[in-house]
């Protein structure tokens, strides 16, 4: 029983990382109307952000978690007012070409600079006990940086001005346009919070596990997953989604083969499109 | 009888010297220059198979190398492990394909828009993976594949392309310019209009998945059957499925004979950067797709329309 809990709770916390990708996408899908393919391209530079950083300059990699996201940020505006937002009133199958053939472009860039070498942080190494089990370190600190950026998500989102008025744009466009909200501004801000997210998991990535240049696709299925999941746009969706695929990745993992549980993102689109196409939840 | 009007004339004659000339290339080139040929054919019936279905209808296939993979599986394992001669081994496979993708299609093709692309790809990738688990091996020969020798010429085996890559353009010409092709348009130009003037788009979808999954399935035999190997990562490649769209956004999708210049004109720059670039191959080739997105939609052939350097027909 305790071993089980002990899953449950890893599968938690491999959740809550997933999640902050999945989110970043189904934010930019909602708002911005464009599938990011290159999304898991974005995580895969984050987590170089965070081991360079860590091994030539020597910055501590929860700092560089915190600066990822700025960072990405801003490199997702500037992307967007550059590239993306010429596809927005195109047909949506555009951007989905497009952003196929960024996501092979970095890939490939990432692999010819940095070469196919599997490289790690090596930072908050080890585990702790505790009530009868058995945590790494590293996974702990990433399962709080990923809550503390979700709930600022949250707050945002919620709270703030520029976060309902991303609301609204998310919502209907054209009626946000004409109540006076800046929808080009809206859509080149939630592309970068996308993309910052994207960034921000990438370098909570690479503090537990081995990077290489590929690694985003696994990423952007387990996202696309997540998507599918919580409901085309819907953030809290995302949120339960990514959990219940770590969860799920954690018990298959265990119980089956490390093999198996690769297939579980595209099972689980599979199943969901078929059975459930709006998503698990309400919107 | 149709009667030939004196214009087409030289059109068939030029095609038919062409072919002529192509079907007897076996006869004094060399093996390098017939390779190069088998190759651009192999991509020719993979582009002008995904233009059938995506370029007609709208719906964005990502799951290109599933119809490759599967087939390329089937007709392999049949050689290989129960001694099937080449000649029945390609159609079985493309049959089987096509036979699945009805499945696929009546299942996935009633999901719309970006889901159907990302199921495609979500299928394409739970295959592979499926493919290489340990489950599976007794079958697939797990991760690290199959190799085999199925007995077959190279010329045999040009011969075989070049039929499949001439049918497939002729079938995609008389598609494109049947009533069929035109409803495949209606619903890539507005599916809940043309559902509600009357056609049964689901039935039509399936049909042209169908056509395009055998056509790109027999192809994919014939790849694997000239690479004399298969395994999950190499048949359900991501290299696959982009390698064909590119060639034919190139050369203009939704047109007939965009794809087969987009095959054979990559397929020469490939041969050119391979050597050159094999680092920096996958980068170029995307940074391509994301020019033409940008700046070239229309493709070759469709900007040649637009200039009027083209008849604006929808035959070329």
């Amino acid at each position: 029983m305790t071993n089980f809990i002990e899953i449950l709770i890893r599968g938690l916390m491999l959740g809550s990382v997933y999640a902050l990708v999945g989110m970043g996408l189904t934010l930019v899908w909602g708002v911005v109307g464009i599938v990011n393919i290159a999304h898991g391209e974005f995580v895969m530079l984050g987590a170089y952000f965070a081991f360079w950083a860590f091994s030539l300059l020597h910055l501590n990699p929860l700092l560089s978690v915190v600066l990822s996201i700025p960072v990405f940020f801003f490199a997702g505006v500037m992307i967007h007012r550059r590239i993306t937002e010429r596809l927005v009133k195109e047909h949506e199958l555009s951007a989905l070409i497009l952003t196929f053939g960024m996501s092979i472009l970095i890939w490939n860039l990432a692999q010819f600079f940095w070469t196919n070498t599997f490289r790690s942080v090596s930072y908050l190494t080890g585990s702790f006990p505790f009530i009868g089990m058995v945590f790494a370190k590293s996974k702990t600190v990433s399962f709080g940086l990923a809550l503390v950026i979700t709930a600022a998500l949250f707050l945002f989102l919620r709270y703030s001005k520029w976060g309902k008025a991303i609301r609204a744009t998310s919502q209907n466009s054209e009626v946000a346009l004409v109540c006076g909200i800046n929808t080009m501004k809206m859509r080149m801000l939630t592309f970068g919070m996308g993309i910052g997210l994207a960034g921000a998991a990438g370098a909570i990535i690479s503090l537990q596990w081995v990077i290489f240049p590929q690694m985003g696709g696994s990423y952007i299925s387990k996202a696309f997953a997540i998507v599918v999941l919580g409901g085309l746009g819907n953030i809290q969706g995302a949120l339960a989604g990514g959990l219940i695929i770590g969860i799920l990745e954690a018990m298959v993992t265990q119980y089956l083969s490390a093999k198996m549980a690769q297939i579980i993102p595209s099972v689980t689109i599979l199943i969901i499109l078929l059975l459930r196409p709006t998503g698990l939840f309400k919107k | 009888m149709k009667t030939l009007s004196l214009k087409k004339i030289p059109v068939s004659l030029g095609i038919a010297i062409l072919m002529a000339f192509l079907i007897s290339i076996p006869f004094f080139a060399s093996d390098y220059w017939i390779t190069l040929l088998v190759l651009i054919f192999i991509f020719t019936v993979y582009a002008s198979g995904w233009n059938l279905f995506s370029g007609l209808t709208g719906y964005t296939n990502f799951g290109l190398a599933w119809f490759i993979g599967v087939s390329g599986y089937i007709s392999s394992l049949l050689i290989s492990d129960y001694g099937f001669f080449w000649l029945y081994a390609w159609p079985i496979g493309a049959i089987l394909t096509s036979i699945a993708s009805i499945g696929v299609g009546y299942i996935l093709l009633r999901i719309k828009g970006v889901y159907f692309a990302i199921s495609m790809v979500a299928l394409t990738e739970g295959t592979r993976e499926l493919f290489g688990t340990e489950y599976l091996a007794p079958i697939t020969h797990g991760g690290q594949g199959v190799p085999f020798v199925a007995g077959i010429k190279l010329p045999t085996l040009y011969w075989a392309i070049l039929l499949l890559a001439f049918l497939s353009l002729l079938i995609c010409y008389k598609i494109i310019s049947s009533k069929f092709g035109l409803r495949l348009l209606a619903i890539r130009e507005d599916e809940q209009a043309a559902e509600t003037l009357g056609i049964h788009t689901t039935r039509d979808k399936i049909i042209a998945f169908m056509i395009s999954a055998f056509l790109v399935g027999l192809a994919g035999s014939i790849h694997f059957t000239y690479q004399n190997y298969i395994d999950p990562s190499f048949a359900f490649s991501i290299h696959l499925t982009l390698t064909p769209i590119v060639m034919t956004l190139f050369g203009g999708i939704g047109t007939v004979f965009g794809p087969f210049i987009g095959a054979t004109l990559f397929t020469l720059i490939h041969e050119i950067l391979w050597a050159e670039l094999t680092l920096l191959y996958m980068a170029i080739f995307g940074g391509i797709l994301m020019v033409l997105i940008l700046f070239f939609p229309q493709g070759l052939l469709g900007w040649m329309k637009e200039k009027g350097v083209l008849p604006r027909i929808r035959k070329i």
